[in-house]
């Protein structure tokens, strides 16, 4: 039976080959709102099947967690297309939660560590919906120049890069923080690789950044977000620092 | 008095949100605010150093429960008196070099951004909160650098910078997981008093923690401070805007000798981490060297040239000579950004009149024309070997009697020898009218500079570690095995010796000098014009990595 648990978890935590349901599901799923949901739940049902089975997490599976979180941050290189890439981000950094299970005390917030990676996801998922409105796709290296013809869309899109890639003072770095800091003590190799991985996302985001607002402005003639989704994402983002250090940023 | 401390980036901070949200109403005027902002900065770190001199405050300030704690010591102090005066120079140089540029208002809310998290990692006072900083200025420099977003190549540089500031960032993470285990404090002040009272408390892996924590902040400061294989970034990072330049050579990359002073009651308990500093620091300061004199361009060869003085630092610090290593990063700051600053004049003189070849020194140096007239070789080899030793033994022994009983200030009173006797071995033949006017003057600077250096090297130390039991205690950390020290010292003397001969019968027999001489010196230059293929190497490395990304994907079909 708690086997059992832990491989249905592992659906939902993603272990590969199972993350590759996920994946599926989330490129099917043609609608924001339902995928934004996906992006929501999927994480927190596999911490609240574990949770419900009262189990320890066994080493063996922490580890298969941490090579499936590699194997996606390896991959999310070589994405381009923008959905693609939010679905491996969000494959690599909720297996990494395996390891955050294993070696943080039973007080940790481990259903608020989860929405620290998922909630940014969110914002950026929203973003690439601008990008598909505006010109038929969101492909990173597609079109570039942005950062001049639409500066409003890059700032924010640059700080949701930033978020989901687990910059300070964004949530998912206090997550990432306790991940290292707490395996460290027990295993130098397995603190070592979560960091690889989190290089690996500031690898991919930087990738992804570079792709979508460097380089010479297009003559395309497309509008920016207004100035009111402006601020309403910069809100959202602000109020993510504030509630991720209120929430996360005591770390035990 | 000591509250004053969170004005220091509380202000850019400030500076920062006011020009971003009135950028459209300030416009050009946003970088008064930035300047007048760095103009308080700098006055009120001053008034911290000199209230510190005088009154002896000290203290520090927490924001929040368990982290968030900034720190007024000698050390955060002095440096940031020197972040508030290179940030302000560069704010001020940036008002007109930059005027024309677009995103004028980005650029000093980047500038004022950065400058507030140097303030807070110089100041912070627990692991969090100087990781966040830390982490904080790769991703900054990222956006500084590649600021000029219509240019592709600046990004990839920028990119390169990033990337080797999260793989320090990786290792400063564990240490800091690692400490918080053992002593379950993120408090610097905490873990540092309970470190002392029981240094070999705790072992991870094997190894005692100082040990391993000394290793891993070692290699964040390798990082950050562009040693040997992860160097690569800095001098290929002038896409940028010349003042960014300034800043990252004149303040960012220090901040390797900044992390190893902060963490000092660490070191001073590790046993092989100091040495491994110091071979480090030699190697980076030996090719940072080489690399520098082979560019033909002024703003790389002073990227390279900020390699080798990084090595310099480091190899300071593997010394035990933490704070001449302070020292050494506020004096190579302070010339570095002015090289900087002053690189366009010196190209926009170079188009006018490229000083080729007329100047005594260009004839000298690159078509190797000595003066014909020869002074005795015995007087001018004396001189060269004899002269420089007396200036350092001198100018050390007024400082400190006790001096010459530590390793660390015999070796670095040996390559002050080795470069007071190479510099005049190498000018004393240079044309001139009066050669021992020329020479005169090349002592007595020798001699200010020594005697400078030593004076005020000296005063940092009594002023940054006041104790003189943890100053001997670092000096200890650094020592080796008294036999294999006086090998070594033989060893390179030799070495050095047998180099000048060498060097010497080249230029005697420059005729007779065999192909196999010739064909050996082409391969090294040739490998030194391809900085040693470390560049292609890496690049050929990340599209290996993107390369493999792709066929996984293919055979995974995306999912």
């Amino acid at each position: 039976m708690t086997d059992f648990m832990l491989i249905l978890a592992g659906l939902f935590l993603p272990l590969f080959p199972l993350s590759m349901v996920f994946n599926t599901v989330f490129s099917r799923v043609n609608n924001t709102k339902y995928r934004n949901l996906l992006l929501l739940l999927w994480p927190q049902i596999g911490l609240l099947l574990i949770y419900l089975s009262n189990v320890e997490i066994p080493g063996w599976i922490a580890t298969w967690g941490l090579l499936t979180a590699l194997l996606y941050g390896i991959r999310l290189l070589a994405i381009r297309e923008m959905q693609l890439w939010i679905s491996f981000l969000a494959t690599s950094s909720w297996a990494i939660l395996w390891i955050t299970l294993q070696h943080s005390g039973d007080d940790s917030p481990i259903f608020l560590y989860a929405l620290s990676f998922s909630i940014p996801l969110i914002v950026l998922l929203l973003l690439s919906d601008e990008l598909v409105k505006r010109f038929g796709a969101a492909y990173t290296g597609l079109y570039g120049g942005l950062a001049l013809t639409q500066p409003r869309f890059s700032g924010i899109l640059v700080m949701a890069v930033l978020a989901v890639i687990a910059t300070p003072l964004f949530p998912a770095f206090f997550t990432m923080l306790a991940t290292v800091a707490h395996s460290a003590p027990f295993s130098l190799s397995i603190a070592i690789f979560v960091g690889i991985i989190w290089l690996l996302w500031s690898w991919a985001g930087a990738r992804l950044l570079q792709g979508i607002i460097v380089g010479p402005a297009s003559e395309s003639n497309v509008a920016d977000i207004s100035t009111d989704a402006t601020r309403k994402y910069a809100a959202t983002l602000v109020s993510l620092i504030i509630i991720g250090l209120v929430l996360l940023g005591g770390l035990p | 008095m000591e509250r004053l401390i969170i004005l220091l980036p509380l202000i850019p901070l400030l500076s920062a949100l006011t020009n971003h949200l009135w950028s459209n109403k300030l416009g050009r005027q946003v970088s008064r605010v930035s300047v007048y902002s760095s103009v308080l900065t700098f006055a009120i770190s001053v008034l911290l150093l000199v209230l510190m001199l005088t009154h002896d405050i000290g203290g520090q300030v927490a924001i929040g429960s368990n982290w968030g704690i900034l720190i007024a010591d000698p050390l955060s102090v002095l440096m940031a008196v020197v972040i508030a005066g290179i940030s302000m120079i560069v704010r001020i140089y940036s008002v007109r070099y930059m005027v024309e540029e677009i995103g004028y208002g980005r650029f000093f809310v980047l500038l004022d951004l950065m400058a507030a998290t140097l303030f807070i990692m110089v100041t912070s006072g627990d692991l969090i909160t100087l990781l966040i900083a830390w982490h904080l200025i790769g991703v900054l420099l990222y956006f500084l650098l590649g600021y000029d977003t219509r240019s592709p190549s600046a990004f990839r540089y920028a990119f390169w910078t990033l990337v080797t500031y999260r793989i320090g960032d990786i290792a400063m993470v564990v240490a800091a997981g690692l400490l918080y285990h053992a002593y379950g404090t993120w408090s610097l002040a905490e873990i540092f008093e309970r470190l002392a009272a029981a240094p070999d408390a705790h072992h991870y892996f094997g190894m005692p923690l100082p040990e391993l924590v000394g290793a891993l902040l070692a290699i964040a400061a390798f990082a950050r401070s562009a040693q040997f294989l992860l160097h690569t970034w800095l001098p290929y990072t002038m896409g940028g805007p010349t003042p960014v330049s300034a800043l990252m050579h004149a303040g960012i990359v220090n901040a390797g000798g900044f992390l190893i002073n902060r963490f000092a009651p660490v070191f001073v308990h590790t046993g092989d981490v100091l040495h491994w500093l110091f071979i480090v620091g030699l190697i980076t300061a030996i090719i940072g060297s080489i690399l520098m004199l082979t560019q033909n361009d002024i703003k790389k060869a002073l990227g390279y040239s900020t390699m080798g003085q990084m090595g310099f630092m480091i190899m300071e610090c593997g010394v035990g000579a933490f704070s001449l290593a302070i020292y050494h990063l506020i004096a190579h700051g302070l010339f570095k950004g002015t090289l900087f600053l002053n690189a366009g004049n010196v190209i926009n003189e170079a188009r006018k009149d490229d000083g080729v070849p007329k100047e005594d020194l260009y004839t000298f140096v690159v078509e190797k024309r000595p003066a014909r007239q020869r002074q005795p070789w015995l007087v001018m080899a004396a001189i060269t070997l004899i002269v420089p030793i007396i200036i350092l033994i001198v100018a050390h022994w007024l400082v400190s009697q006790d001096i010459f009983q530590k390793q660390g200030a015999i070796v670095l009173l040996f390559f002050g020898w080795v470069t007071g006797a190479h510099l005049i071995f190498a000018t004393y033949r240079m044309r001139s009218q009066n050669i021992w006017r020329l020479m005169g003057l090349i002592i007595f600077s020798f001699a200010i500079i020594v005697l400078g250096y030593s004076v005020i090297s000296h005063a940092f130390d009594l002023f940054l570690y006041p104790d003189p039991a943890f100053r001997s205690q670092i000096y200890t950390a650094a020592n080796i095995d008294i036999f294999w020290f006086d090998v070594l010292v033989v060893l390179i003397t030799a070495v050095m010796v047998l180099g000048w001969l060498a060097r010497y019968y080249a230029e005697r027999n420059r005729n007779k000098a065999g192909q196999h001489l010739n064909s050996l010196w082409l391969s090294f230059y040739a490998l030194v014009s391809r900085e040693f293929y470390m560049n292609d190497i890496y690049a050929w490395l990340s599209r290996l990595i993107i390369n493999f990304a792709t066929r996984l994907n293919v055979w995974m079909r995306w999912r």
